[in-house]
């Protein structure tokens, strides 16, 4: 048990590392703090934004209090949730297929290792790097909250965060999964991309089908669970669903490296 | 130490290793001669137990390579083809991340990667990046890694490739130096590395072991032994028709001819002679030139290098229907050593 730990452990310092070495990976979380950083300002101070609608209703005269901070933090938890779309696919494309394209898949496979230690170090090594991608928000996030009265009560954001923190690991498990298949980077990160978007447009897709197809279907999709939880609705099958896409790209991409040894040509 | 029977790979219609059987003791040093494609890399990753064999049984310090991986990937350092490495780790990182997951304890791992990196030649380079580095300092990093677990068994596939002459000569310094406490593999297709660095030679062509041996034997056997070649002054006119005689009767020669005149000085002569294996009948062949009175000129032993052998058995393809092929192998694999001068067996290849 110790050695797994170990093992996992040192993999996942390894890819850590590799992340915060890698020009790439770091150009990427630079335009992703750019791009969500200009959300972040312009769903709060925008033409559109959330006070500038407040200040309309009370121009309006229309008196019903609105719980600004709270509607701020589900819209810009969606756009988060948006644009991992785009840039988790970037950051699982080079899990194996690099190691693939570098021949290192060759010292990890005649390691003592296991497959699944491997891919659990290397799917905790980038979620730790999506957090510190998306840590600087959370500043962002304390600042403005501290100045809301009421105060907003801590669980919400933290529920919204861990919904994220969720829908990452998933995205990046499964994204892991499609890098195991290839060697071409590029190539991974598109076929990551389109099953990502079709498991975010499930919804709709369940909508358009009838009876217990349909809502098996709806199940499936992250963004429904994704905003059942940043609205701060604990759903334990939420969480099962973001669970299973977890374990079940881990245990793909540990099968599907087993099944590379056994039919490379 | 390495035992291997009757492999075979196949991949989809390609056979790509058949019924490959050899042995290694412990501490030897075996080259794995072929020339490329011949299933060197193949029957490599089946012993570092990357690919599962289609056939047949492969064990590594008497644990079988698939059925109990995990023992053999432990006693196991492995260098592919190309070098498994991370550009964007230092040297030391690396080294100390493959002890890591090879299962080196906490505190020997920093003693372990620091033999590794003086082995290596590597201690200038330990802060640098791997991107950064040369691809001779590649390999060696790749040799580091394959050694910093101490393991009793190490595969080399093609050690010295991209190496510059120093370079390769440091490298073979060092895996010689592995030889005694650890077994080793090494592939190869350059003939003087398995002369230079190797005990044994198993020679591959077409998935199939076509002869393994320690060098020595090999040579011998597959060339019927040393030739030497005699040169001798004889001023005396009419000398000529007793020359024959004068080497007749050495213990240990199996054959004379006097070579053509065409490029010798007045009154010079040559003989080539061919001598059984295992005998030097070297001396006899002077002190006779010298009771005759004639002058000795030259004497030398001519001896058959590697790279004749492997020619030899692996220059099928000229000629080659498969068959014709076939019956090739089988001929040199139980080499009789009076093929030579007794009855030719059935299945001569022509000369």
């Amino acid at each position: 048990m110790n050695t797994i730990i170990s093992n996992i452990i040192a993999i996942y310092r390894k890819e850590l590392q590799s992340y915060f070495a890698s020009p790439l990976a770091l150009a990427i979380a630079g335009v992703y703090w750019l791009i969500s950083g200009f959300f972040f300002l312009y769903i709060l101070l925008g033409p559109d934004g959330i006070l500038a609608q407040v200040a309309m209703r009370e121009q309006l005269g229309i008196t019903d209090p609105v719980d600004v901070p709270y509607q701020f933090l589900q819209f810009f938890l969606s756009v988060m949730g948006s644009l991992s779309l785009f840039f988790l696919p970037m950051l699982s494309m080079g899990l194996y297929a690099e190691e693939r394209k570098r021949g290192t898949l060759e010292l990890l496979a005649t390691s003592p290792l296991t497959n699944w230690s491997v891919a659990v170090g290397k799917l905790l090594g980038v979620l730790t790097f999506y957090l510190t991608m998306t840590a600087p928000f959370l500043l962002y996030e304390s600042i403005l909250f501290s100045a809301a009265d009421p105060k907003m009560p801590i669980v919400i954001p933290i529920l919204g965060h861990l919904a994220l923190i969720l829908l990452a690991a998933s995205i990046l498990s499964l994204g892991m999964f499609i890098s195991s298949l290839t060697e071409n980077t590029f190539l991974s990160a598109i076929l990551t991309f389109a099953l990502i978007l079709f498991l975010w447009v499930m919804n709709g897709i369940a909508e358009g089908v009838t009876g217990a197809m349909g809502s098996a279907i709806g199940h499936l999709s992250l963004l429904k669970h994704y905003s059942n939880l940043i609205q701060g609705i604990i759903d334990s099958s939420s969480l099962i669903l973001f669970g299973s896409y977890i374990v079940l790209g881990i245990f793909l991409t540990a099968q599907s490296i087993e099944a590379l040894r056994y039919k490379r040509s | 130490m390495i035992e291997v029977e009757q492999l075979s790979k196949i991949y989809g219609t390609t056979q790509a290793i058949r019924d490959v059987t050899f042995n290694v003791e412990k501490g030897e040093i075996l080259g794995f001669l072929g020339p490329n494609g011949a299933g060197k890399t193949t029957t490599m990753q089946i012993l570092a137990g990357f690919l599962p064999a289609t056939s047949g049984t492969a064990r590594i310090a008497g644990y079988d390579v698939h059925e109990q991986s995990m023992a053999v990937r432990q006693r196991i350092g492995y260098l592919p083809e190309t070098p498994p490495l991370y550009p964007d780790m230092t040297v030391e990182g690396f080294l100390h991340f493959v002890a890591r997951i090879k299962g080196v304890a906490a505190g020997d791992r920093s003693k372990r990667v620091d033999l590794a990196v003086a082995r290596c030649g590597l201690s200038e380079r330990r802060k640098t990046l791997i991107r950064k580095l040369s691809k001779g300092f590649r390999q060696r990093v790749g040799i580091a890694q394959a050694i910093v677990h101490d393991p009793p068994v190490i595969i080399l596939d093609e050690p010295t490739v991209g190496l510059d002459p120093r370079q390769i000569i440091e490298v073979r310094n060092l895996i010689k130096s592995l030889a005694g406490e650890h077994t080793i593999v090494l592939s190869t297709h350059i003939l003087p590395e398995v002369n230079m660095t190797c005990s044994q030679v198993a020679i591959i062509k077409r998935g199939q072991v076509v002869a393994t041996d320690k060098i020595e034997n090999l040579m011998g056997r597959l060339t019927g032994g040393m030739g030497y070649e005699v040169e001798v002054e004889a001023d005396v006119a009419g000398l000529e028709a007793s020359l024959g005689s004068l080497f007749e009767n050495i213990p240990g020669v199996k054959s004379i001819e006097l070579l053509s005149r065409e490029h010798l000085p007045e009154n010079r002569y040559k003989w080539r002679m061919t001598a059984e294996p295992g005998t030097e009948p070297g001396r006899i062949i002077a002190s006779r030139v010298v009771k005759a009175g004639l002058g000795l000129c030259e004497l030398h032993r001519v001896q058959a290098s590697l790279e004749d052998v492997f020619l030899e058995l692996t220059m099928e393809d000229a000629k080659t229907p498969e068959t014709e092929a076939e019956a090739d192998v089988r001929d040199i694999q139980t080499p009789e050593p009076d093929m030579q001068d007794s009855e030719p067996p059935e299945n001569t290849p022509p000369e």
